[in-house]
């Protein structure tokens, strides 16, 4: 099966899904002919649809191309996958460090937690893990701090440091 | 005469005048940067623009589409890695003739045929807009739900990769936007007791998240781009003889762009090839094109910039975009609760015709922005990748938590920055995925207004003339480009290249 056929089948998964789920919208009194189940169960309709086509097309792609030795094409996608496998964990890295953030800023505040996601980003881009990543990440953060906190006055998560600081101050 | 008063009102109030400047600053530093697309440069804005004044935003939004398409030569004249697609064709000669030593008077000749080339599209989109937008004051419910459909139909046709996909991508477009609370009967769809979800998922999320997160997920495992050593550059604009030899590829390059611009999907890339193609070979020196020519650099820079204003004559007119930038634009009106359309003329010409002299001020400002900008664009450009990226990141991640102060809004950057990411390594494209969402309520809201007109009779929507009308349109685009895939797919067949695996 090739890589569309399978995302087809994916996709009309979902659409089933998707058609069950909109069945279970509830019915409203407000309602006219078409209910709020209407329009997203006709697009399960047409999702599982047009999936279906992807799936027949790329089965009859398939079976009109030429095909290759069966050694050279299990290689070629081996290797291909193993490359792709990097790109795709690279990316993952990239999504984890977003999320390690979201998973920090309400304690460690706006401006720790945004310093340390540029210093992640950085050194996960291939930055060198030193005083230079870490000094620009720090002016990045306070940049980022004076812009938004103090120029555009928007309340960014403080994180635990006033309830931490106040019996200090008060 | 009121239209020029609204219009006289933007050159001359400092914070219209500002936002055009800003908005093409902007443009240029982002359009520059190799993998920064147009419609990343203005969804990166596009969070800010929640709190401004709505022309204002608007200025600032377009100017920055108008700074990109400029941005993006400085890269390709440098180091030949276009900063934009659009820019593409300029590499071809302007890197030639950076190697000669005159990458100076390439840069001139791109600014001066952006200038011609921006003004030149502005004038027609003054000249057509309104005209296109009284058209649409014969719609009734079922001709807006068909011009929806025709949208999305057009786009999926049109946009790279194959058909069932661009419709698939559009499909998914409209199912996001079915979340959230049915706004005519008030149930609530999908939410599963998520009171974030009640509002539904805000297309400003699903922008950002696919156009500029995905970007950064791809950028994390590309190479770093090639740095321009010479960051001693000077502007060198065309002499009177150099800009009279000029002129001709400068009006092919803004014809095509006139063309290209006003049909959705097609954009700045397109044209910009098909300028350099027409030029050579109407040009009297044709030899001297791939070697370092003026007129090919003159002519697909004056087919983009023209581009970046006659694409706003479809979204302006009708509310459907043809390509990311006019599709981000769009989101920027709608977050200040503007639809496009002839309505948008009668209740808020002040927002179409300050944005039209905001246009005005930004192509003829980016002549003195583009020569004082050059040092610190080059000096960005040469900035190792890492730091842009962490600094893009925390960007994207400020602004989206300054729209509504949640954390979950992030959640769900990330989500469809994931998605994004997915729908590129599968061969889906974007555009249509954010047309349904955009087009989301449109469409719905009218299909079912129309069915309550009739009690549930679809026939109303073969009744109506203009409506039948766009949907034969839309059926014709589909066929057409199915069409055009099943002869491909033989061809491909025939030849026995590859496994047609592949999107």
């Amino acid at each position: 099966m090739t890589r569309d056929t399978w995302i087809g089948v994916v996709f009309l998964a979902f659409a089933v899904l998707f058609w069950f789920a909109a069945d279970g919208i509830r019915i409203s009194p407000l309602d006219g002919p078409v209910t709020a189940a209407g329009l997203p169960k006709s697009l399960a309709y047409a999702l599982g649809m047009l999936a279906a086509l992807l799936i027949v097309r790329s089965l009859a792609i398939k079976r009109v191309t030429t095909a290759k030795p069966v050694a050279a094409e299990a290689g070629e996608d081996n290797s291909s996958d193993l490359g792709n496998l990097r790109q795709h964990l690279r990316a993952a890295g990239v999504l984890a460090i977003g999320v390690g953030y979201l998973l920090v800023v309400p304690y460690l505040g706006y401006t720790l937690s945004i310093c340390g996601l540029m210093l992640a980003t950085a050194v996960y881009a291939g930055a060198r893990f030193g005083a230079k990543t870490g000094l620009i990440a720090a002016l990045g953060g306070v940049f980022f701090y004076f812009f938004f906190v103090k120029l555009l006055h928007i309340p960014l998560p403080p994180g635990l440091w006033p309830d931490l600081l106040s019996p200090l101050a008060g | 005469m009121e239209g020029i008063g609204y219009a006289w009102q933007a050159l001359t109030t400092t914070p219209a005048v500002f936002a055009a400047m800003a908005g093409v600053v902007w443009g240029i530093l982002g359009g520059a940067l190799p993998g920064i697309s147009p419609s990343i440069t203005m969804a990166l804005l596009l969070p800010f623009t929640y709190t401004m004044e709505p022309m204002t935003a608007i200025i600032l939004l377009a100017s920055t589409y108008v700074g990109a398409e400029y941005g993006g030569s400085i890269p390709a004249i440098l180091i030949r890695t276009p900063g934009t697609n659009a820019a593409a064709a300029t590499a071809i000669d302007g890197y030639e003739m950076h190697k000669q030593g005159r990458g100076g008077e390439a840069l001139g000749i791109s600014l001066t045929a952006g200038i011609l080339g921006g003004l030149i599209g502005l004038i027609f989109l003054v000249t057509l807009t309104e005209p296109l937008a009284s058209v649409a004051l014969l719609f009734t419910p079922p001709a807006y739900f068909a011009l929806g459909i025709l949208g999305l139909s057009v786009i999926a046709s049109l946009s790279s990769g194959s058909l069932i996909k661009g419709l698939m991508a559009g499909v998914i477009g409209l199912m996001i936007a079915t979340v959230g609370t049915d706004p005519i009967s008030g149930v609530s769809r999908f939410t599963y007791g998520s009171p974030e979800l009640l509002d539904g998922i805000p297309f400003i999320l699903v922008m950002v998240g696919v156009f500029a997160v995905s970007e950064l997920l791809v950028q994390a495992s590309t190479p770093e781009w090639v740095k321009s050593g010479d960051v001693q550059t000077r502007i060198k604009l065309p002499s009177w003889s150099m800009q009279k030899r000029l002129l001709k590829p400068n009006l092919i390059g803004s014809g095509i762009g006139i063309f290209e611009g006003c049909m959705p999907g097609a954009g700045g890339t397109i044209a910009s090839f098909m300028s350099y193609n027409e030029a050579r070979r109407w040009s009297k020196n044709p030899e001297e094109f791939g070697k370092g020519s003026p007129e090919a650099i003159a002519a697909p820079e004056a087919a983009n910039n023209t581009v970046a204003g006659t694409a706003l004559v479809p979204m302006l007119s009708f509310g459907i975009p043809g390509s990311n930038s006019t599709a981000i634009l769009l989101g920027g009106l709608l977050i200040h609760g503007l639809q496009p359309g002839p309505l948008l003329f009668e209740k808020h010409p002040e927002v179409i015709y300050g944005l039209f002299g905001g246009l005005f001020v930004a192509n003829t400002s980016i002549f003195l922005i583009g020569i004082l900008i050059l040092t610190p664009t080059i000096w960005l450009v040469n900035r190792p990748k890492p730091y842009l990226m962490a600094g893009i990141f925390a960007l994207i991640f400020s602004g989206i938590y300054s729209i509504d102060h949640s954390l979950f809004d992030l959640y769900l950057v990330l989500i469809a920055g994931a998605a994004g990411y997915v729908m590129r390594l599968f061969g889906f494209p974007f555009l249509p995925l954010v047309l349904g969402l955009v087009l989301g309520y449109l469409i719905e809201a009218n299909y079912r207004r129309s069915l309550l007109l009739t009690g549930g009779d679809h026939i109303v929507f073969l009744q109506d003339p203009v409506s039948l009308g766009l949907l034969i349109t839309a059926l014709i685009f589909v066929v057409g480009s199915a069409w055009r895939d099943i002869r491909s797919a033989r061809k491909q067949g025939a030849g026995g290249k590859g496994d047609g695996a592949a999107a």
